[in-house]
C-alpha cells in the first residue's frame, strides 16, 4: 500500500465562495428593491465600519478627518481659479472673429462654471458633516466666486466679440423713426 | 466626386464682382435705339458700296438724327446727330446717289458729309447765319468729277440773299459760290450734266410769285443766263410749288393753279409752260397733290402725281419728252376710298410706282398701267400713311418689292412682298412721360387682406377661413397646371423665372404726337399696345398717374385721358379746365386725388384734407399752401436776386429708410437727420450755383451751399433721396487751389454731429416742422468727374435695405452709369488711410478723382443717346431695382446695387442638385441593408 499523502481535499463550495469577492450584481439586480426589514449589507457595513473605526480610534478622530475635509474641500474650491489664466489665455489668442472654434470655445468656458455652480451643493456633499458645515459656507462661497471669474472671463469673451448689447447700435433697430405731424405734397416741374 | 460638385454649387452662389454679365445682356435690359420719325424727303434705300448690291436704309429724321437701318431686320446700323446748328433749322435735308459711299446732310446752317457704311465724318461745315433750303449732289460726267469718288454738292443757303455753294465732295471746301444780289427768295437748286439751275421766287408786281430759273456755270459758278417764267397767277409762295427736279432724271418745275383744275409742268431751262387738265372724278375737292420722280440719274423722265381728297385719293402718270419740253399724261391710276402712299423706285432706266393702301400694295411700271404685283396687306396697317420709299427687284416677269411705309403714329413699316417684316416705333423718340403700370391681379386679395386686418380676431380668423374656402375653386387648375411648372421651373434658371416678383412690369409711355404706348418688359421691350389718346396733334404731358389697372395721363391744359393698361382703351376723358403747370397727387390715405397747380403757382382747388402742398411758379419762385387753403400761399421762398430757380427735387415718394442711424466702427451710432418734405432747390446766377435744402412744410432753410465759378449753360443735375443729395455741375477755379471741371458733390445729413446723439428733438416719437425743426448737421465731399450729367436719379428698392445707387445720365458718352453709395460717402477719411474702424464701416481713402468704373455702366456697350429723364420702381425682390430711361432712346434695365442676394443665381442648377439627391438616396438604399446585414453577423459572431 502507499503512504503516499492524499491529496489536499479541494475546499468546499461555501468556502471558495466565501474567499473569492462577490461578483457584481447587475444593473437589473441592484435595481431589485430589498425585502421588508433587511437593511443593506454594504450601507450598513460601511456604518459599522466607521462605528467600529470610531470606536477603535481615540476620539479626536473625527476632528482630524473634519481638517482633511476641509483641505479637500479647499483644494476644490480653488480649482478653477488654475483655469482662469490657461482659458484667459486661450480667449486671447482665438481671436474676436465669430468663428465655429471661438464660438465652441466660448461655449465650453460658459458651461463650465454654470454647471460648478449648479452643481455647488452636490461637489461638497461628501465633505458635509456636522463639524465642518459652518467652516465650508466659506469654501463654498470662494468656490462660488472663483466659478463667477471664469463667468466673468467668459462674459469679457463675448463682449470682446461684440456679441453683448452694450453699445448704442445694438439697440437701434428699437428706435423708430420721428413720425411728422405735417404731410407735404410735392408737384414741382 | 459629389461634395467638390455640391461645393462647386455653394461656390457659385457667391457673387464674385457687381456688373452686368453677358448673358444677361438682352435679359435684364432692353433698348430701343431710336431715329425720330423719318422726314418723307430725306428717306431713301441706297446701296453704299459699288461692289454690293445690298443696300441700306437711310434716314435724317424729323428731330435731325441721321442714321441707316438695316432693311433686313431693322436694326440700326449707324447714327448720328446732326442739330449741330445755331439756327433753329426747322427740317433738314440729306442727299446721296447710288455707289458713293457718302450722304450729305444740311441742317440749318450745318452742312456735313458721312460716310455711308459706318457712319464717319467726312467734312463737316458750318455758315454763320445762313440756313441750307436745299442741297444736291452734282452728277457731273466731266474729268474731274470721274477723277474723285465722292460726288460734289451744290447747296443754297437762304440767308438774307440766295447764295449757291459748290463743295468739294472729299473735303467739303468750298469751290465757287454765287450770290444771288437781288431780292429774289431763294427756293431750290438743280443740276444738269453741264450746268447749275438756281431757281428762286420773284415777287411780282402786284401779287404772286415768278418763277426765276437762273442758270450758273458748274465748273466757277458764273451766271449763264435766267428765264422767268409767268407763274404769278398760280403760285403765291414757294408752297405752291409742287416740284423742282433735282437732275436730269426729272428737270422739272411743277406747280398747279389755284383752283387745282390744271397742272403747270416746266422743263428746267425752259421757257415752255406745259398745262395739263386734272381730271377730278371723284367730285371732291383736291386737299393735296404730290409729285413722285425718279432720283436715279439715268432713269426715265416718268412722273407720278398723287391726288389726295379727303376720302380717298388717285394718281396720275406723265411722261416727259425732254427734247420738245413737252409733258403729256401717259395713264393714271384709280381712285381708291382709302388713303395711299406713293413711292419711286427704279430698276436700271425703268422707273416702277408703288401704291400702298390700307388694304393692298400695289406696283406698276411707268410704262403702262399693268399691275406687276399685288399683295393684300395685313389688318395691321390700319394707321394712316404718311410716306414711303421702296426698292423693288424684278426677275424675269415677276417682282418683288419691299417697302418701308411711315404710318401716322410714328410707325415706321417694312413690308416686303406684302408681309411686315419689321415695325419700329419711331415715335417713341423723346418721350414726354413714362411710368410703370399696376397690376390688378392682386388688388382683390390686398383688399381682402385689409379686411381682415381691421378685424376683430375671431371675425378676422372666420373671414380668412371663408376667404381659403373660396379659393379651393382655384385648386383643380392649379393642381392641373403643377407638373409643368414644376418642370419648367427645372428647365428655365431663376433669373429668367422671376414673373411673380413684379420684374415685368409693363412701362407706360407718352410721346410727343399724342399716343400712349405700353411696352412690354418681358419681352425685349415690344409695344404691347398703343392708342392715340390726345384728341389734338401733340400735347404737354404733365404727369401719368398709375393706379392698379389704369393709367391717367394729365395734360397742360387740365384735361386727362384714363387708359386701361392691359388694353388700352380709353376709358374715361377730363375736359379741359384751365392752364396747369404741374400735377400735385394725394394718394396716402382715402382716395387719390391728383390736383393741378396754376401756372402761379397756386393749386387748383383747396382739399379737406392735413397736408401742404409745395410748388413753383412761373416767376420763380418755390411756394408752400396748405391744402385747405388754396387763396394764398403759407411760405414763399426766391433765391437772392440775380438768381433764378431751374430745378427743385424732393425725395422719391417711395423711399424707405432701413435705418434710422448709421452704424459706426466703434459701433456707435450717428443719427440720420429724416424729413419727409425736404426740398432742394437749385438757382442759379450769372456764374454761380446755390443749392437750397428747403423744409417744405415751414419754408425754412435747412442749408445753403454756394457754388463760384459754375458754368450755367452746362447741365446742372441734383437728386435726393433718404438723409443725403448729391449734384452736379461744371466748376471753374476762382482761386489757384480750386479744381477746374465737371464736379459731382455730396452730402448727407445727420441729427447732430456727435455719435449716439439724437438732436435736440431726442426719442420724440413725432416732430412738427412748423414748431421745432432742428438744423441738420451736413457733411460734404466733392469730386471731380470726367464728364458732365444731365440727369441724377436713385434706386429704389421695396424695403430700403439694398444700398442705392446715383443713377447719372452721360451725354457725352451716351450712356447711364449707376454710381454706388459706398463710394460716395461724404465720411472718407481725407488725406489718410482709413483706421480700422472706418474700413468696418466700409470707408475707404478719399481720392478726389471719381473715374466711373467700367462696371458701373448699366448701359455697358450699348449707345444710349438723349435721355432726358430716368426713373426707377421697386419690386417684391428686394435686391432689384427697375430702371427706365426715356427723352430719346428708350432703355431699361435692372439694377442690383447690393447684387442679387434674395435669388439663386444663374448658375445654380436645380437638375444638379435633384440628381445629388437622387443619387445619395440611392446609396443610402443599396448600403443599409449591406450594414444591417453585418451588424446582425457580428452579434452572432460575438455570442458564438
Amino acid at each position: 500500500m502507499s503512504s503516499q499523502p492524499l491529496p489536499p481535499v479541494p475546499p468546499p463550495q461555501w468556502v471558495v465562495a466565501l474567499n473569492s469577492p462577490m461578483p457584481r450584481p447587475t444593473k437589473a439586480a441592484a435595481s431589485i428593491p430589498d425585502p421588508p426589514g433587511f437593511t443593506s449589507s454594504r450601507q450598513g457595513g460601511k456604518n459599522r465600519s466607521q462605528q467600529q473605526s470610531a470606536a477603535s480610534s481615540a476620539p479626536a478622530k473625527p476632528v482630524e478627518t473634519d481638517t482633511l475635509k476641509l483641505k479637500k474641500a479647499w483644494e476644490i474650491a480653488l480649482a478653477p481659479s488654475k483655469q482662469i489664466p490657461m482659458n484667459g489665455i486661450m480667449m486671447y489668442m482665438s481671436g474676436n472673429s465669430l468663428q465655429i472654434f471661438s464660438i465652441m470655445m466660448v461655449f465650453m468656458l460658459f458651461k463650465g462654471p454654470i454647471q460648478g455652480l449648479i452643481s455647488t451643493n452636490t461637489v461638497f456633499a461628501k465633505f458635509d458633516t456636522e463639524g465642518t458645515r459652518s467652516k465650508l459656507l466659506g469654501v463654498k462661497a470662494i468656490y462660488v466666486v472663483m466659478q463667477l471669474l471664469l463667468l466673468a472671463l467668459g462674459v469679457w469673451k463675448v463682449n470682446a466679440m461684440g456679441l453683448l448689447p452694450t453699445t448704442r447700435s445694438d439697440w437701434l433697430a428699437w428706435e423708430s423713426e420721428r413720425q411728422p405731424l405735417e404731410r407735404a405734397y410735392f408737384a414741382l416741374g | 466626386m459629389r461634395l467638390q460638385a455640391t461645393l462647386l454649387v455653394l461656390a457659385s452662389c457667391v457673387p464674385s464682382a457687381f456688373a452686368i454679365y453677358p448673358d444677361e445682356v438682352n435679359h435684364v435690359d432692353f433698348h430701343h435705339a431710336l431715329l425720330g420719325v423719318p422726314s418723307s424727303h430725306s428717306t431713301f434705300f441706297l446701296k453704299p458700296s459699288p461692289s454690293s448690291n445690298a443696300s441700306l436704309l437711310y434716314t435724317l429724321s424729323e428731330q435731325s438724327l441721321l442714321g441707316a437701318i438695316n432693311p433686313r431686320d431693322g436694326t440700326l446700323i449707324w447714327r448720328q446727330n446732326v442739330s449741330r446748328s445755331s439756327l433753329p433749322g426747322d427740317h433738314g435735308i440729306l442727299r446721296a446717289s447710288d455707289g458713293a459711299n457718302a450722304v450729305v446732310s444740311a441742317v440749318g446752317d450745318y452742312v456735313s458729309s458721312w460716310s455711308a457704311l459706318d457712319g464717319k465724318l467726312i467734312w463737316e461745315n458750318w455758315f454763320e447765319g445762313e440756313a441750307v433750303t436745299d442741297l444736291e449732289l452734282l452728277e457731273l460726267e466731266d474729268a474731274t468729277a470721274a477723277a474723285s469718288s465722292a460726288k460734289d454738292t451744290i447747296a443754297l443757303f437762304g440767308g438774307k440773299a440766295g447764295v449757291v455753294r459748290r463743295f468739294d465732295g472729299d473735303s467739303g471746301e468750298v469751290k465757287w459760290e454765287y450770290k444771288d444780289d437781288s431780292n429774289d427768295l431763294p427756293f431750290q437748286v438743280s443740276s444738269s450734266a453741264t450746268e447749275v439751275f438756281y431757281i428762286s421766287l420773284q415777287s411780282a408786281l402786284l401779287k404772286g410769285n415768278k418763277i426765276k430759273v437762273t442758270s450758273l456755270d458748274t465748273l466757277n459758278g458764273r451766271q449763264n443766263h435766267h428765264v422767268v417764267l409767268n407763274s404769278e397767277s398760280d403760285v403765291s409762295g414757294p408752297e405752291s410749288v409742287l416740284f423742282v427736279g433735282a437732275n436730269t432724271a426729272s428737270p422739272l418745275i411743277v406747280w398747279a393753279d389755284k383752283a387745282n383744275k390744271s397742272l403747270k409742268v416746266n422743263v428746267i431751262g425752259t421757257k415752255q409752260v406745259s398745262t395739263l387738265n386734272i381730271e377730278n372724278t371723284s367730285g371732291e375737292e383736291i386737299q393735296s397733290i404730290t409729285v413722285h420722280t425718279a432720283k436715279k440719274l439715268n432713269s426715265l423722265p416718268h412722273f407720278l402725281v398723287h391726288y389726295e381728297t379727303a376720302s380717298g385719293s388717285w394718281a396720275e402718270v406723265y411722261h416727259v419728252d425732254l427734247k420738245s419740253a413737252v409733258a403729256s399724261k401717259a395713264y393714271s391710276l384709280p381712285f381708291l376710298q382709302s388713303w395711299s402712299v406713293f413711292a419711286t423706285s427704279n430698276v436700271d432706266a425703268n422707273v416702277y410706282f408703288t401704291r400702298i393702301t390700307e388694304s393692298e400694295l400695289t406696283i406698276v411700271s411707268s410704262a403702262s398701267h399693268g399691275i406687276l404685283g399685288r399683295w393684300p396687306l395685313p389688318a395691321t396697317l390700319s394707321e394712316r400713311g404718311v410716306h414711303a420709299v421702296s426698292e423693288v427687284v424684278t426677275k424675269g416677269d415677276t417682282v418683288a418689292v419691299r417697302s418701308a411705309a411711315l404710318l401716322e403714329s410714328g410707325d415706321w413699316k417694312l413690308i416686303r412682298n406684302g408681309q411686315i417684316e419689321w415695325t419700329r416705333y419711331e415715335a417713341l423718340f423723346g418721350a414726354l412721360a413714362a411710368t410703370w403700370a399696376e397690376a390688378d391681379d392682386q388688388e382683390d386679395l390686398a383688399h381682402q387682406l385689409e379686411v381682415e386686418g381691421h378685424e376683430s380676431l375671431i371675425k378676422a380668423y372666420v373671414h380668412r377661413v371663408n376667404r381659403h374656402v373660396h379659393d379651393l375653386q382655384y385648386l383643380p387648375d392649379w393642381l392641373k397646371e403643377l407638373p409643368t411648372r414644376v418642370l419648367t421651373s427645372l428647365v428655365t434658371d431663376e433669373v429668367s423665372n422671376l414673373d411673380g416678383f413684379g420684374i415685368h412690369k409693363s412701362v407706360i409711355v407718352a410721346t410727343e404726337n399724342g399716343r400712349v404706348y405700353a411696352l412690354d418688359s418681358s419681352n425685349h421691350g415690344t409695344v404691347a399696345w398703343s392708342v392715340k389718346a390726345a384728341e389734338a396733334d401733340s400735347w404737354d404731358v404733365k404727369s401719368i398717374i398709375t393706379r392698379p389697372g389704369s393709367a391717367t395721363v394729365y395734360l397742360d391744359d387740365g384735361s386727362s385721358v384714363t387708359l386701361n393698361t392691359t388694353s388700352g382703351a380709353i376709358l374715361d376723358r377730363a375736359a379741359a379746365t384751365t392752364q396747369v403747370r404741374s400735377i400735385a397727387f394725394i394718394n396716402d390715405d382715402g382716395t387719390p386725388l391728383a390736383i393741378g397747380i396754376k401756372p402761379n403757382g397756386a393749386p387748383m382747388d383747396s382739399v379737406d384734407r392735413p397736408g401742404f402742398f409745395v410748388t413753383q411758379s412761373d416767376d420763380g419762385r418755390v411756394l408752400g399752401w396748405s391744402a385747405k387753403n388754396s387763396k394764398s400761399p403759407v411760405w414763399d421762398f426766391a433765391p437772392v436776386p440775380g438768381q433764378k430757380i431751374i430745378h427743385a427735387t424732393t425725395r422719391p415718394s417711395h423711399d424707405p429708410v432701413a435705418s434710422i442711424g448709421k452704424v459706426l466702427g466703434n459701433r456707435s451710432v450717428l443719427y440720420k437727420y429724416l424729413n419727409r418734405s425736404l426740398v432742394l432747390v437749385t438757382a442759379v446766377g450769372d456764374n454761380t450755383a446755390s443749392f437750397y435744402l428747403l423744409d417744405g412744410i415751414s419754408g425754412k432753410i435747412l442749408h445753403v451751399s454756394t457754388q463760384e465759378g459754375v458754368d450755367t449753360t452746362q447741365p446742372i443735375a441734383s437728386a435726393m433721396s433718404e438723409n443725403w443729395f448729391a449734384y452736379s455741375f461744371w466748376g471753374d477755379a476762382t482761386d489757384p487751389s480750386d479744381a477746374k471741371g465737371y464736379q459731382l458733390v455730396v452730402s448727407e445729413l445727420y441729427e447732430s454731429s456727435i455719435p449716439n446723439d439724437r438732436g435736440p428733438l431726442d426719442s420724440a416719437a413725432n416732430y412738427s416742422s412748423i414748431d421745432t425743426l432742428p438744423l441738420p448737421h451736413v457733411v460734404s465731399q466733392s469730386f471731380i468727374i470726367p464728364e458732365a450729367i444731365s440727369h441724377m436719379a436713385v434706386t429704389q428698392t421695396r424695403q430700403g435695405i439694398t444700398t442705392r445707387q446715383l443713377l447719372c445720365t452721360l451725354p457725352a458718352s451716351n450712356s447711364l452709369v449707376g454710381i454706388p453709395r459706398q463710394v460716395l460717402d461724404p465720411r472718407r477719411p481725407f488725406g489718410r488711410d482709413a483706421t480700422a474702424a472706418e474700413a468696418e464701416e466700409g470707408l475707404f481713402k478719399y481720392s478726389p478723382f471719381l473715374e466711373f468704373d467700367g462696371k458701373w455702366y448699366l448701359s455697358h456697350t450699348r449707345d444710349v443717346a438723349g435721355i432726358r429723364s430716368v426713373i426707377s420702381t421697386p419690386t417684391l425682390l428686394e435686391s432689384t431695382s427697375l430702371i427706365f430711361a426715356y427723352g430719346g432712346d428708350i432703355f431699361a434695365t435692372r439694377a442690383t446695387p447690393s447684387q442679387s442676394f434674395d435669388i439663386l443665381g444663374k448658375e445654380f442648377s436645380k437638375m444638379q442638385l435633384l440628381l445629388t439627391i437622387v443619387a445619395l438616396g440611392v446609396g443610402v438604399a443599396i448600403l443599409s441593408p449591406m450594414t444591417r446585414k453585418k451588424r446582425v453577423n457580428q452579434i452572432w459572431k460575438a455570442t458564438s
